[in-house]
């Protein structure tokens, strides 16, 4: 392959998403206050920041659901607003998971909505299996457990086999198997090339499925960037555990690069930004049997991001009101 | 399958599988029908010399007709907002038109229904309505008032954001505009100050269109009036229905 015969970047081949400086008010408040990014073809792109951040605004905006007061938007090449029927069948929107017509089975609904995309009934069965939901296909809407409904709106998403996929929280009311399983169904979504928008408040899941995350807070982008470079970047300190009483905490502080020593719930625990020379420090005086290290996770850096714009940061499992 | 067949066969799932509407659809006005049509049973009207049932019978199909018009149209579109169906559908290539229609040969397909069974009953010894020759002017009537009645439950749909003011609205409507276009009570037998009334209430006009076709009573007239009106009725409360409609209980 040779570099100089490609022909001048053609930048909707390679970019899903474009939204530039991007402004939304309601009333004296500025929801989304002059976001611009861009989401790449067959990325997995993270929207995180806490309620409120302007995250439901901001992706409703690229869905085409609400117009921005100013400010560019391109949705696979084409403009989200007005309603455009034309672009609306090359993406795939996870609504609430209430958003069932009523008094059907998974599967009639599901067919239903294939047949809004004038698709056909096996293509809301290949759905349905996707998500593991065959052997309940038969079971009322309003008979499915949460998971379940959670399941079948996403499902609703996918059935008509868009290529740009929007996803609002789907894990939040997932037991920690049928989210590791999704995970799964996530990444084979992933590996077939389409693009994937999701706002989650799993700071892990973030960093577990997510090219780049944007962390938004207060109407802005706060950062933008891959999991393990914004973690890199923010130099949070690793943590070193140890059983507590096995060194004393002086001791412990004036091991050379240990930051801070505190004891937390049991443990002794070293912040430092030198673990290597540190657990070498600890090997030579205790060993180190029965020592935890922790590095700094996307958890760190959005606590850092969002608790610095003084919003409260103490509960960033919350669902979005 | 287009989108129009799939809207349709969920609605007509959801329809059927609902009986406690099916109950309110369908036995409700039956139950109206059989205590008037008893009480007043071979009775006759003394101001016009016609039959109680005469006037009972349409007044009580228009009533139950209209009713169910307003009341599955705003309840469907109330619930369909809450629970973000209607932003489903948005997201989805599927016209506004598509949605429309479905849920208009839906609403159609029951008042069709409705009527059938209330003259079929009221035609029953006991009752013994009498159907004049021009009945199948009934039809173009019908048509009409449901989508009088459509188009009103679609504002109604519009403003109430839950089922308890759906049912409030619409049975403030419903309920008094029933009595004062005489589907309960012979409009003959009521002051004439409440007859002028009753002359902007578009049930009024469905009654006397019914009325006028099913039992012969009055000159042609009086149909093709009942027509303009409702039509009247439904070019008004179909312009304000689609100025007002909402996609998301959301701003």
């Amino acid at each position: 392959m040779t570099t100089h015969s490609t022909p001048p970047p053609d930048t909707t081949a390679i970019t899903a998403i474009t939204v530039e400086n991007v402004r939304k008010r309601y009333g004296d408040r500025d929801a989304v206050d002059g976001v611009s990014l861009a989401v790449r073809r067959g990325e997995f792109f993270g929207l995180l920041g806490p309620n409120g951040a302007g995250k439901t605004t901001l992706v409703e905006i690229m869905e085409g659901l609400r117009q921005a007061d100013s400010g560019t938007v391109r949705v696979l090449g084409q403009s989200p607003w007005p309603r455009n029927t034309a672009l609306l069948p090359r993406m795939g929107v996870q609504t609430q998971s209430s958003a069932f017509f009523v008094r059907q089975t998974a599967r009639e609904h599901l067919a239903t909505v294939a047949g809004l995309y004038r698709h056909d009934r096996a293509a809301a069965d290949r759905t349905l299996a996707s998500v593991g939901l065959t052997e309940q296909r038969d079971v009322y809407v309003e008979n499915l457990s949460g998971g379940q409904r959670q399941r079948l709106a996403i499902a609703s998403a996918l059935v008509h086999d868009p290529e740009l996929i929007f996803l609002d929280e789907p894990t939040a009311a997932l037991d920690p198997q049928a989210r590791r399983d999704l995970w799964e169904v996530l990444r084979a979504l992933k590996s077939e090339g389409r693009t994937i928008v999701y706002t989650t408040h799993h700071l892990d899941e973030a960093e577990a499925l997510c090219d780049r995350v944007a962390i938004l807070v207060g109407g802005r982008i706060a950062a933008l960037d891959s999991p393990h470079q914004l973690v890199t970047a923010a130099g949070a300190p690793s943590r070193l555990l140890l059983p507590a009483g096995r060194i004393p905490v002086e001791d412990a502080d004036a091991i050379p690069g240990v930051d801070r020593a505190t004891v937390q719930g049991g443990s002794l625990v070293l912040e430092t930004a030198a673990p290597g020379k540190v657990l070498r420090a600890v090997d030579a005086l205790t060993g180190l049997d029965g020592v935890m290290t922790r590095t700094a996770t996307l958890e760190d850096v959005y606590l850092e991001l969002t608790g610095a714009a003084g919003e409260p940061a103490a509960h960033p499992h919350s669902t979005e009101s | 399958m287009s989108a129009y067949t799939a809207l349709t066969t969920a609605g007509y799932r959801a329809q059927v599988r609902d009986k406690a509407t099916l109950f309110f659809t369908f036995a409700f006005p039956l139950l109206f029908l059989v205590v008037f049509g008893l009480i007043f049973s071979g009775k006759d009207v003394e101001q016009s010399g016609r039959p109680y049932i005469s006037y009972i019978a349409p007044g009580v199909m228009s009533w139950g007709v209209a009713n169910a018009a307003v009341f599955g149209i705003a309840f469907t579109l109330m619930q369909w907002r809450r629970d973000d169906l209607l932003r489903l559908v948005r997201l989805t290539p599927t016209p506004l038109t598509t949605v429309l229609a479905s849920r208009y040969v839906l609403a159609l397909g029951v008042g069709v229904a409705q009527a059938a069974v209330f003259v079929g009953v009221a035609m029953l010894p006991g009752f013994g309505l009498a159907v004049d020759g021009r009945w199948p002017l009934l039809l173009p009537g019908l048509v009409l008032g449901i989508t009088a009645f459509l188009a009103i439950g679609v504002i109604v749909g519009t403003y109430a954001n839950t089922p308890e003011a759906v049912a409030a609205i619409a049975n403030c409507l419903m309920v008094p505009m029933a009595f004062l276009s005489g589907s309960f009570l012979p409009m003959d037998m009521m002051p004439g100050w409440l007859r002028s009334v009753s002359l902007v209430l578009p049930l009024r006009y469905l009654n006397d269109a019914a009325s006028g076709a099913l039992t012969g009573r009055g000159p042609l007239t009086d149909i093709w009036t009942g027509w303009a009106a409702l039509l009247g009725f439904a070019v008004l409360f179909g312009a304000i229905g689609l100025k007002t409609f909402r996609w998301s209980n959301r701003t």
